[in-house]
């Protein structure tokens, strides 16, 4: 199926649905069990949802637990596939849904920007040419050849966004990470996202922080038991959510 | 019709490749890393376990079984088919669990999740190699010439490596939805070892079920290794191709089998 994209649009959602079974079955055990009383109960994560994101747009993504925030994130990033419809992605995305994914605790500061970059998307060359940015920017140089096992999980979390903002998206995607990290460290980040704002780069933030969300996006999809609800300009949309 | 479609510009689809050879280097520099950090004697393990393992089985069947090795010593016709065998379970029972392994990575960036068995495999090599050279002493200490036939060495590894890709891939594909996978792994392993010929010859095995035998794909690459290794023959090349073919096509559709699987890996994992 062919989409008739706009060269402007990222990333598009079409009637996108997203089901769960409920119990995997994990053992063997399990799923004789299951077989002998086939009982599923499927749970709908996302029913129908359709919205575009345009090129450069900040986008909010907002809802109570539960509500299929972060299976979205997970459809845009690619890791999950849809039960229905169709997702279409267009650029390099950075995935924030956890910082640090992939870390590995034994491993040094610098060992794990190598492992990570790559993970990322970046080749080793790129990570050469970027290493010095992102240890300069995570302020970790002292302990850059530390096991990771040792650093806070302030530093983790220091290390995991410097490698991820170096990684140059088209797409970036932050899933509620903004409130690890001190005061200070948190600025910094706030200050390079406006700065990707700036650049053009396109973010998606997932978020029940109201605060956060009207700071920085423009449109706001607000989600309820997986469809829709609403979708706007952020102060409506917040509005709608009930929280100032 | 569903499905993710990430079209890439054209920059990114000449960099696609190498991104992906890079971030396989790095995930198998991290196995071999990792093995060697975590533990005092590290790597030496690596030679420990086989050298143990060889000299426990070379005491037992020199002294109470005598199994007929032709003008070759059995310890170093034992260690020529162990080295081969301990590589591949090592690799197949290290795959297995991989992809659970990574579940965060799983879960969180996309990644052609073959990645995972892939890097397990190759970082085992380095322990191949160890142990390798450990037998290339033997070669020398039991004064065995270093025969033309070694020639075909590689090619007896690659369809020995192409089975092991197979296996792995099937089954670390399907322990990410039945974690008994994982236990069964290490018990189809040593069944597997002794209805192989390593620490018995093929010639042991009576005559109406030697054709049993070679259905055996590991039959035809275990014998091969030591035809071209210890008696400068060339292999059966019937059992050899027989063995090279079933490695193909089990790969082959153990990779369509993983692909399929891996699009709900993150839906269970």
């Amino acid at each position: 199926m062919l989409f008739n994209m706009k060269k402007d649009t990222v990333v598009e959602f079409n009637k996108v649905s997203k089901k769960f079974c409920k119990g995997q079955k994990l053992l063997l055990k399990e799923a004789l069990l299951d077989f002998l009383r086939p009982l599923k109960e499927d749970f709908w994560a996302l029913k129908n949802v359709s919205f575009k994101i345009k090129k450069g747009e900040s986008i909010g993504i907002i809802g109570v637990n539960g509500s299929g925030k972060s299976t979205i994130l997970k459809l845009i990033a690619g890791v999950l596939t849809p039960s229905s419809g169709n997702v279409f992605v267009n650029g390099r995305i950075s995935p924030l849904i956890e910082l640090g994914a992939g870390f590995h605790p034994e491993f040094t500061g610098r060992e794990n920007i190598y492992l990570n970059g790559t993970i990322l998307g970046l080749s080793k060359k790129e990570v050469d040419k970027k290493f010095d940015d992102i240890v300069r920017f995570s302020e970790l140089s002292d302990f850059i050849d530390t096991p990771v096992k040792h650093y806070s999980s302030g530093m983790y979390m220091r290390l995991g966004f410097s490698v991820a903002v170096n990684v140059d998206p088209d797409v970036f995607l932050i899933d509620e990470i903004l409130a690890v990290g001190d005061a200070a460290f948190q600025k910094k980040c706030l200050d390079k996202m406006k700065e990707f704002q700036k650049q053009g780069v396109t973010i998606v933030i997932v978020s029940h922080s109201s605060q956060l969300v009207k700071d920085f996006c423009n449109r706001v999809i607000l989600i309820e038991k997986g469809e829709i609800a609403s979708i706007g300009l952020a102060d409506k949309v917040i509005l709608k959510y009930g929280q100032p | 019709m569903s499905g993710v479609q990430i079209p890439q510009c054209p920059q990114m689809k000449k960099l696609k490749f190498l991104q992906y050879q890079d971030l396989f280097w790095q995930l198998t520099l991290r196995e071999i890393k990792v093995k060697y950090k975590q533990s005092i004697l590290g790597y030496s393990w690596v030679i420990l376990a086989p050298l143990i393992n060889l000299a426990v089985l070379s005491v037992v069947f020199s002294f109470l079984l005598k199994v007929p090795t032709g003008n070759v010593p059995y310890p170093i016709f034992l260690f020529v088919a162990l080295i081969p065998w301990t590589f591949m379970s090592n690799a197949i029972s290290g795959a297995t669990s991989s992809v659970i392994a990574n579940s965060l990575l799983v879960t969180k960036v996309f990644l052609p999740k073959e990645i995972f068995p892939l890097s397990v495999v190759a970082s085992k090599m380095v322990d191949l190699l160890l142990t390798g050279l450990i037998l290339v002493i033997f070669l020398i200490i039991y004064k065995i010439s270093f025969y033309l036939s070694l020639i075909l060495l590689p090619l007896i590894f690659l369809i020995h490596v192409i089975l092991i890709i197979g296996i792995s891939l099937i089954l670390s594909a399907t322990n990410v939805f039945f974690r008994d996978v994982e236990h069964a792994v290490g018990l189809m392993l040593m069944v597997w070892m002794y209805l192989t010929p390593i620490i018995y010859s093929i010639e042991m095995v009576p005559l109406s079920f030697r054709p049993l035998f070679f259905l055996n794909p590991m039959t035809g690459i275990i014998d091969s290794y030591r035809q071209v290794i210890l008696y400068g023959r060339f292999p059966d090349w019937l059992a050899l191709s027989y063995s090279a073919f079933f490695s193909i096509l089990l790969t082959f559709l153990a990779y369509i089998y993983f692909k399929n699987r891996a699009r709900y890996f993150a839906d269970v994992i």
